[in-house]
């Protein structure tokens, strides 16, 4: 009986418009927030200081776009690099990409960037130290938050890059190789295009969480857009209006990079012709630069060099004694290559070695109950859980949080594949503000303003486990769309 | 249809979950509402030495949580420590999350436009913290970076001192982190040749270091800090401001200052002033 109601598309109209209507209504009438908005803020001269506040989100947002080019280009070239390095047969090689990946995947971000600007310096000798601080052209704050994002992501590329190049069939490199190609030659004809197709669709996702994480550079002191809007905040007390402003510009941004995700990964397709749509033609206006430059200089460049080769089909013997020594000569520079690596290698362990030993170990024991159990093992009853903290509050944390968001998942993830609007519409809007927000903005919101639209406080814990467990949802949701739009239309 | 229903009550689930907030609080006069619970809410930093640390065992001490201490005792209720940051002590007051922010905060007329303030209960100034040694006035540290907390006083003051003594890049040059820790490592590995804020801090920090750094120049700015407390309540501000006086006169305030800033402490600084009494 429910069902057939719900199926009629002006009742799903009218309850969309009554809630919309009824939240506009209630927050914009009855609901009293005990906060005066104060928007001018944003774009008034300050007295105080004698500037537009809001123009300093505009110098966060150039630094923003600015961190997130250069260091997910550089990441795209390290995580290719470690991806091939994963399916070296080569031991060392596989192993130092695999211990690559494993570290750097799967220790926070956070903790990364506080140890390359913190504690990283430290261990470099006072003078090489200096000469990094003084004379480098960017300041230590962006080079350091920018490497430090490029490693982070370097190793999540890895990852996509591997799969990619592993889902292409072993009967076409055996074919390659057996029509007399060179591993060079099949890498770049044959592996790195086919296999790039097939990861730009996760690569996108990665760019998009990578843009998210340069909010994180602010705990280093580099003046980004989510510190920017901290400052107005600090400056005038208006965090409501500083962070919504950012917030609103990291959506945009995200925006941005979702269509022009959309547009490559139509462009890409193989096989069928896309329908015109927006983002085909998005995508083919993107290309157009690209294939016109391809078609005026590659080409010709390529006549010019390599029309002869195909006219003699034998080498003289002048020609086949050079080819018998290139390739002696590269097999034994291959060779020293190979040596030179694993040495540098087992040098490199060994300075490692040597230094962790010289570190003060002391204070890490001496620490290791905060560290593990205890934030606070003195205090009174105020404090949250008997005052566990350090690992103990982070199991207990990220428990609650995949618990709950698991269900929210489910629930908006079904929600957005929903024909009834007013479940679709709802499910959308919360997967889409969530997931181009970065975890950051998500937790300012719910620590400092979800108390004035509920009008009563939580403290550090449960603020920051509810905005986790959101963030989470989203990402379940889209997983779990995307598991159930996997099986034929047929099946349900 | 059966993944329809499923979802349609998902959401409706979710839906009647939102809506089940929690009752609010009674936003009232916060004497009526301390003098009911018998409890009161102070925001003290965790990050501050002497004025509220976490010592060699992890307890939560300094001259805040003693002065925090003290006042609750003198009301007669139960003090309940809400740990803040300079992040937070502004706008938990204004959310009354707390009662009272006792957080080495300086007064400011910004500030006082969010909240108020309670009489001075501590007198500072602003300093810098240098390697020991290497400078000896202020005006030689134009064109070198600094390093400062985000959201202080500080940060504006030593960026209007640099401005004033001929820095062109003094927007630069300042470095702005989260926490005063963060600031002292920038300090200690060379990031920053000076690390400037209230001159207490600096000295707590350079207690931790004995012998390796210094205070350079003379006060730069003025910083009396006052307690933090909510907008337009005056019976509370009263209460608060006759206790701060009652424990000056009866010699109270003098020993716990003595307790963190007397001349047997590591963070040695003279009490020169005195705090404004009402006959």
């Amino acid at each position: 009986m429910l069902g057939y109601w719900l199926e009629k598309r002006w009742l799903q109209y009218i309850v969309l418009l009554i809630l919309v209507a009824g939240a506009v209504v209630y927050w914009g009438f009855f609901f009293d927030f005990g906060y005066d908005f104060e928007w001018s803020v944003l774009y008034r001269t300050n007295q105080t200081y004698g500037e537009v506040l809001g123009l300093s989100l505009l110098t966060g947002l150039k630094l923003t776009v600015l961190i997130t080019l250069i260091s997910a280009a550089v990441a795209l070239v390290l995580g290719t690099i470690i991806g091939l390095g994963r399916l070296s047969s080569f031991a060392p090689v596989y192993w130092v990409s695999t211990a690559y990946v494993e570290f750097f995947r799967n220790t926070p971000l956070l903790v990364q960037l506080f140890f390359w600007y913190f504690a990283m310096p430290m261990a470099l000798p006072v003078g090489v130290r200096e000469l990094i601080f003084s004379r480098s052209p960017v300041s230590y704050e962006f080079l350091s938050a920018t490497a430090g994002l490029s490693i982070y992501t370097a190793s999540f590329i890895a990852e996509v890059v591997r799969a990619g190049l592993q889902s292409i069939p072993r009967g076409l490199l055996e074919a390659a190789y057996s029509s007399g190609l060179t591993y060079f030659q099949v890498l770049r004809t044959i592996i790195l295009p086919l296999a790039f197709r097939a990861i730009i669709p996760p690569l996108g996702s990665e760019f998009l969480s990578h843009m998210k994480n340069t909010s994180l550079a602010m705990v280093v002191g580099v003046g980004e857009l989510t510190w920017q809007s901290q400052q107005i905040e600090s400056l005038t007390f208006r965090g409501f209006e500083a962070t919504t402003a950012a917030t609103l510009i990291y959506l945009a941004l995200s925006l941005i990079i979702s269509s022009f995700n959309n547009a490559v990964n139509i462009r890409l397709r193989v096989g069928q012709r896309p329908e015109k749509s927006l983002a085909s033609t998005l995508g083919d206006l993107m290309f157009w630069p690209f294939e016109r430059i391809w078609g005026v200089l590659v080409r010709p460049v390529r006549w010019i060099f390599f029309r002869k080769k195909r006219s003699v089909l034998q080498y003289s013997p002048f020609q086949a004694g050079i080819r018998v020594a290139a390739r002696w000569f590269l097999r034994g520079f291959g060779l020293l290559v190979r040596g030179g690596f694993a040495g540098g290698l087992v040098y490199l362990l060994y300075v490692a070695g040597r230094g962790l030993a010289s570190l003060n170990w002391k204070i890490v024991w001496e620490n290791l109950g905060t560290l593990l159990i205890w934030r606070f093992p003195a205090g009174g009853e105020s404090e949250l859980f008997w005052g566990l903290g350090g690992l103990s509050f982070s199991i207990l944390m990220a428990l609650i949080a995949i618990g709950v968001s698991f269900w929210i998942g489910l629930a908006m993830g079904l929600g957005r594949l929903s024909t009834i609007l007013f479940i679709r519409i709802p499910s959308i809007i919360y997967i889409e503000i969530i997931r181009g927000t970065p975890l950051l903005m998500v937790i300012f919101w719910i620590y400092f303003f979800l108390p004035i639209f509920i009008k009563t406080y939580l403290n550090v814990f449960w603020s920051a486990t509810i905005a986790l467990t959101l963030f989470t949802g989203a990402y379940l949701a889209e997983i779990v769309r995307g598991g159930n739009t996997e099986h034929p239309a047929g099946a349900v | 249809m059966k993944i329809q229903r499923i979802a349609f009550l998902a959401v409706a689930l979710a839906m009647a979950g939102a809506l089940m907030v929690p009752s609010p609080v009674l936003a009232g006069p916060t004497y009526d509402k301390v003098m009911a619970d018998k409890v009161v809410r102070a925001g003290i930093m965790t990050d501050s030495i002497p004025g509220a640390f976490y010592n060699e065992n992890k307890e939560w001490v300094g001259f805040d949580v003693d002065m925090a201490e003290e006042i609750a005792r003198r009301i007669g209720a139960k003090l309940e420590r809400v740990s803040v940051t300079n992040k937070t002590r502004i706008a938990f007051v204004q959310q009354g999350r707390i009662d009272m922010s006792v957080a080495n905060m300086t007064h400011k007329r910004e500030r006082d436009k969010s909240i108020d303030f309670s009489i001075t209960y501590f007198f500072d100034g602003q300093k810098m913290l240098a390697k020991k040694g290497k400078y000896t006035k202020l005006s030689e540290f134009v064109g070198k970076k600094i390093a400062t907390m985000q959201g202080t006083t500080s940060e504006i003051n030593v960026k209007n001192l640099l401005k004033d003594l001929g820095d062109p890049d003094y927007e630069k040059n300042v470095i702005s982190f989260q926490k005063e820790s963060e600031c002292f490592q920038a300090l200690r590995m060379g990031r920053v040749e000076a690390w400037s804020t209230d001159s207490t801090i600096l000295l707590g920090y350079a207690a931790q270091a004995p012998g390796e750094f210094e205070l350079v120049g003379d006060f730069f700015s003025d910083e009396p800090y006052g307690i933090g407390l909510p907008e337009d309540d005056s019976k509370w501000r009263d209460t608060i401001n006759f206790t701060i006086q009652d424990m000056w006169a009866d010699g109270t305030y003098m020993k716990i200052y003595n307790k963190w800033y007397g001349p047997d402490t590591k963070y040695f600084f003279p009490m020169t002033e005195k705090i404004e009494m009402w006959p």
